[in-house]
């Protein structure tokens, strides 16, 4: 050891003053005589008590004093962040969320709340200090971070967050924190925060914090939220529009429904307008009271068959974005079935085991304004017929057909056509095994083989019921709902056994295991077997009401089943389908803004190829064209989320470990410095000081206070 | 000339000179056989005039004063109260604390001896008796109440002969006093007070209520009252010789506080049973004290 001024420790030797003193105030207690020590006595120890309070208290005072030594030589720093809590040396690594869905596109006081998110964002993102790291991502649905890793470039950063659109999808909040937190969490050596910009719609946040437990998340991780936009604004929107019919003729007329929320505290009128492919067909008046949702029904008619637009809008108000609402819908032409029954017999009356299909199909004997245009003709009336004109050809009970009419029925299946085909005392099975299957080859018609008869229709002995039965078909799906009916109640007292294709779907079993309707996609077109009969010969099912809505559900599913349906998306969400390769050439989509994307698609097996596509961010009606935009393959849209139209704010209070930062333009700190404060906290090492200080002149006057009083 | 110097030592001339135009008068009416100046609650011939009252039958004739019937044709009886002498009792504390001597040139039972001498010489100079009881732990010596100035000389003689020591156990010592009272008199304590003060004020307030008059002289030395000590002290008790080390200063104004508290309580439990208290403080003139008491006496006989 050295040093530099070695004449300084000569200093040393003032420490003899003290000792020097000591010695000289030392004194040794001299005797005294007292009358008695009774009073003595008792001061002492009063006095000895007083002592000890003030010993303590003196006590209490050096150690406070010390705490504060150490605590100023620490430099402390308060604030309620994990950030505060380290040194203001450590690097602070953090990622900004931005909310970009629809809900930030209202108007708060003239100024867009986006925008105001998007000036927040950029004064967080000015805080970054040398060494800082940072990333942006943002709370759409999907949301997802912008750059995948922390980066120290502040320029491109800021430049990205200006960069940022409004997105007309919904909130995501856990598709960005989520990422944003396995980000950060191995950067221990950080101060790291999330900071979530947001207007804090209720709809959005409440399900996230249910679903998540927040509390959870590490809490060396500050969750900071800036809210924007103080007030939910009134806002009236169109929530939904649906078809409420299973399938769309032209020129029939179908029901539209219309979902209408009012999110506001009074009563308000909408003037709702529908367009059909831009052309406004309707308008009406509908009153929604306050905060409450509303359906309307409007009758609609479609002319044009293929694809439509329809469009509901009401009148704009604060929020533009959900004042309309779109919807494509495929329209049919109405539906040709063509019926052949068994020819009757000479001096018979006329063969009539076509009449429940028929009437089904048609109940009130319409002849025109009918979704379905029923045909009934004899094997012999038949062999004439066009196939082509007709969407679906039912076969009832027949013994042998005509090798023309088979060999018409199979092109015609195979070409897209749709074949039904009911069992019968009349059916041959070695027949039907060899002149519809076997002798056709690869054009065979039934998708399961005949075998023998079950059952005894005249005895009607044995009732048989259909169990097992695919509700997730469109034949019987109508029936998954509680309520609307059961066809395993119907009885069947004979049918014959099948065997399935190795292709086919088995619809529906009889109660001991065998199958009882069997169907088996032909080239573009189906055919179903139906092992019973069409009349109530065999069975009680024609005369039970879920007759009806089976043969409806299965012709209109077959007719549709060729059509690409898409449906209503929200935006932003994949579009995906497989479609066959004839139909996949020069794909495109078109936007809703006119602009046209090609589609590229992924060459699978058996003919099909599948697409897919993201560019689905606007909302409004796209189509997916082929042939290079001369044919509409099919068409979809893309609408808000609805619960995105409802503005009501969340309370701060309800959403854990989230520490907010509240801002009014024009009052107290700015964000930025809020920012600063929050990640670097108060410095108290200089009121820690000052304390010491006081504490300091506190301890001496009171440890100089006199205990008792002088002798004068 | 010894036994007059001695004497002499207790009765300072020049102070009793000074005293000598007092009257000292007991304050209410006491029982005695000797003719003197202080009244009697007894009423007979020969005596000093009381009061006129109106005749009733059945009082003697030879009552009736006949001047006044002759001047306003009305019968009154003369009543006569009785002249009788005062039984002084001089109680002397003789405890060890007694003998603590400060800075004044007396100690505390000199101080107090002193006084009661003094008392003693002009009680029996105007014809009353006076006793001396000196106590400590319990009855020491018992001087029965005498007239005439010889008897003097045996109480002095006593008081000089007193030394101060044992401890005090001041109620016992005055239960056997008061057993020993046969006649009601004037009580004369001269006391320290180093005891239990409630037992003290207790005690003294039943020989009250035997109609005692009673006069306490609390005799303190100006150390106590003051406590002029600054250092680390080790104190020595004079009565049951045990020892306290302690810093005097820090010690003091508790000390100070717990005296005047106890001189207070002494003060305002005795004049409310009409105990006479004084402080005998021993730094200041015997003169001082005395003119103090016989103002008070005084005050109250004219009550």
């Amino acid at each position: 050891m050295s040093f530099a001024s070695p004449w300084f420790l000569l200093g040393i030797l003032g420490i003899a003053v003290p000792i020097y003193l000591h010695l000289y105030y030392r004194k040794t207690p001299v005797r005294k005589d007292f009358p008695s020590l009774r009073l003595i006595k008792l001061s002492v120890e009063f006095v000895a008590r007083r002592k000890k309070v003030r010993n303590l208290l003196l006590m209490a005072l050096r150690i406070a004093a010390i705490i504060l030594v150490v605590m100023s030589l620490a430099r402390p720093f308060l604030g309620q962040s994990a950030s505060a809590r380290n040194s203001s040396d450590t690097p602070a690594a953090f990622v900004v969320l931005l909310d970009n869905s629809m809900s930030m596109g209202c108007a708060h006081q003239g100024i867009s709340v986006f925008n105001t998110a998007r000036a927040r964002a950029l004064e967080i993102l000015d805080q970054m200090q040398p060494g800082d790291r940072a990333t942006v991502g943002l709370v759409n649905d999907p949301g997802r971070l912008i750059f995948p890793q922390l980066t120290w470039d502040q320029e491109t950063l800021k430049k990205s967050v200006s960069n940022i659109p409004l997105s007309m999808a919904g909130t995501s909040i856990a598709s960005s924190l989520l990422p944003a937190l396995k980000l950060l969490s191995p950067l221990k050596a950080y101060r790291r925060a999330v900071y979530v910009i947001t207007d804090m719609t209720e709809s959005s946040w409440q399900p996230f914090i249910e679903k998540y437990d927040l509390a959870k998340v590490e809490p060396g991780i500050d969750l900071i939220m800036v809210p924007v936009g103080d007030t939910a604004p009134d806002n009236m929107a169109v929530t939904g529009i649906e078809v409420e019919a299973p399938v769309i003729m032209s020129g029939r007329q179908v029901p539209l429904k219309l979902t209408l929320a009012n999110y506001s505290q009074r009563s308000r009128k909408a003037r709702v307008t529908i367009s059909i492919n831009g052309e406004r067909k309707l308008e009406e008046e509908i009153e929604v009271e306050a905060n409450a949702v509303k359906d309307a029904k409007m009758m609609a008619t479609f002319s044009a068959t293929g694809m439509n637009q329809v469009t509901a809008s009401i009148q704009s108000d604060a929020m533009p974005f959900d004042d309309q609402r779109h919807l494509a819908v495929r329209v049919f032409e109405p539906c040709r079935v063509l019926l052949i029954k068994p020819d009757s017999l000479p001096g018979q009356p006329e063969n009539r085991e076509d009449i429940f299909v028929r009437f089904a199909l048609n109940p009130l004997n319409r002849s025109k304004d009918n979704n379905f245009a029923v045909d009934s003709r004899s094997t012999a009336e038949a062999k004439g017929a066009d196939l082509r004109n007709y969407a679906v050809v039912c076969l009832i009970n027949q013994r042998h057909l005509e090798p023309d009419l088979i060999k018409r029925l199979s092109e015609y299946l195979l070409a897209g056509g749709n074949l039904i085909t009911f069992m019968g005392n009349r059916v041959e099975p070695e027949w039907y095994n060899k002149h519809l299957i076997d002798d056709l080859g690869g054009a065979y018609l039934l998708p399961a083989r005949v075998y023998k008869r079950v059952g005894n229709a005249v005895s009607r002995s044995v009732g048989y019921q259909m169990t097992d039965i695919d509700t997730g078909h469109p034949a019987f799906s109508i029936f998954a709902r509680d309520g609307t009916g059961d066809p395993g109640r119907a009885q069947i007292f004979e049918f014959f056994q099948v065997r399935p294709n190795p292709s086919a779907l088995l619809l529906a079993r009889m109660s001991h295991g065998l199958p009882g309707i069997v169907e088996e996609k032909r080239g573009r077109g189906r055919s179903l077997l139906v092992t019973f009969s069409a009349d109530n010969s065999w069975t009680n099912w024609p005369v039970r009401p879920t007759w009806l809505p089976f043969l409806h559900q299965t012709l209109i599913a077959m007719i549709t089943a060729n059509e690409l349906a898409i449906g209503s998306i929200r935006p932003g969400m994949p579009v995906s389908a497989t479609i066959t390769s004839e139909d996949a050439r020069d794909m495109q989509l078109k936007q809703p803004d006119g602009t046209l994307l090609k589609l590229a698609v992924q060459t699978g097996v058996q003919g099909l190829v599948h697409f897919t596509s993201r560019d689905t961010d606007q909302t409004g009606y796209y189509q997916i064209l082929s042939d290079g935009g001369k044919r509409t393959l099919s068409a979809f849209a893309v609408n808000p989320p609805p619960e995105e139209s409802k503005l009501d704010r969340i309370n701060l209070r309800r959403i854990p470990r989230f520490i907010p930062i509240a801002h009014e333009p024009g009052r107290g700190r700015s964000v930025k410095e809020k920012v600063s404060l929050l990640r670097d906290g108060y410095d108290l090492s200089g009121a820690a000081l000052l304390t010491l200080l006081l504490l300091a002149v506190i301890e001496s006057w009171f440890a100089n206070l006199p205990t008792a009083r002088r002798v004068e | 000339m010894e036994k007059t110097r001695k004497l002499s030592r207790f009765l300072d001339p020049k102070l009793l000179a000074s005293l000598s135009s007092m009257e000292i008068r007991a304050r209410t009416v006491v029982e005695g056989m000797v003719e003197g100046l202080h009244k009697s609650p007894f009423k007979g011939f020969n005596v000093e005039f009381s009061e006129y009252r109106q005749y009733v039958p059945g009082d003697p004739l030879k009552d009736i004063d006949w001047k006044v019937y002759g001047r306003t044709d009305k019968f009154y009886i003369k009543e006569h109260e009785e002249e009788t002498n005062l039984s002084g009792y001089l109680v002397m504390d003789t405890s060890g604390s007694m003998s603590y001597k400060g800075q004044g040139s007396l100690s505390k039972i000199d101080y107090a001896s002193t006084l009661a001498a003094s008392l003693a010489y002009l009680m029996l100079k105007q014809q009353d008796s006076v006793g001396l009881v000196t106590f400590a732990n319990g009855l020491r010596r018992m001087i029965r109440p005498r007239t005439g100035m010889a008897h003097l000389k045996a109480v002095c003689n006593e008081l000089e002969a007193t030394r101060a020591s044992e401890v005090t156990n001041i109620g016992a010592s005055l239960d056997l006093v008061g057993q020993s009272m046969k006649k009601r008199g004037i009580f004369i304590l001269f006391s320290d007070l180093m005891d239990n003060a409630e037992v003290i004020i207790q005690k003294l307030r039943q020989l009250r209520t035997r109609r005692h008059e009673i006069v306490l002289f609390h005799v303190l030395d100006r150390d106590e009252i003051s406590f002029p000590f600054d250092d680390t002290t080790i104190f020595h008790d004079l009565e049951d010789e045990s020892e306290i080390v302690t810093d005097a200063f820090q010690l003091r104004s508790e000390y100070l506080r717990r005296v005047r508290h106890l001189m207070n309580t002494f003060k305002s439990a005795l004049r409310k049973s009409g105990i006479d208290y004084l402080i005998a403080d021993t730094s200041m003139p015997l003169e001082a004290n005395l003119r103090s008491f016989f103002s008070r006496r005084q005050a109250v006989g004219l009550r």
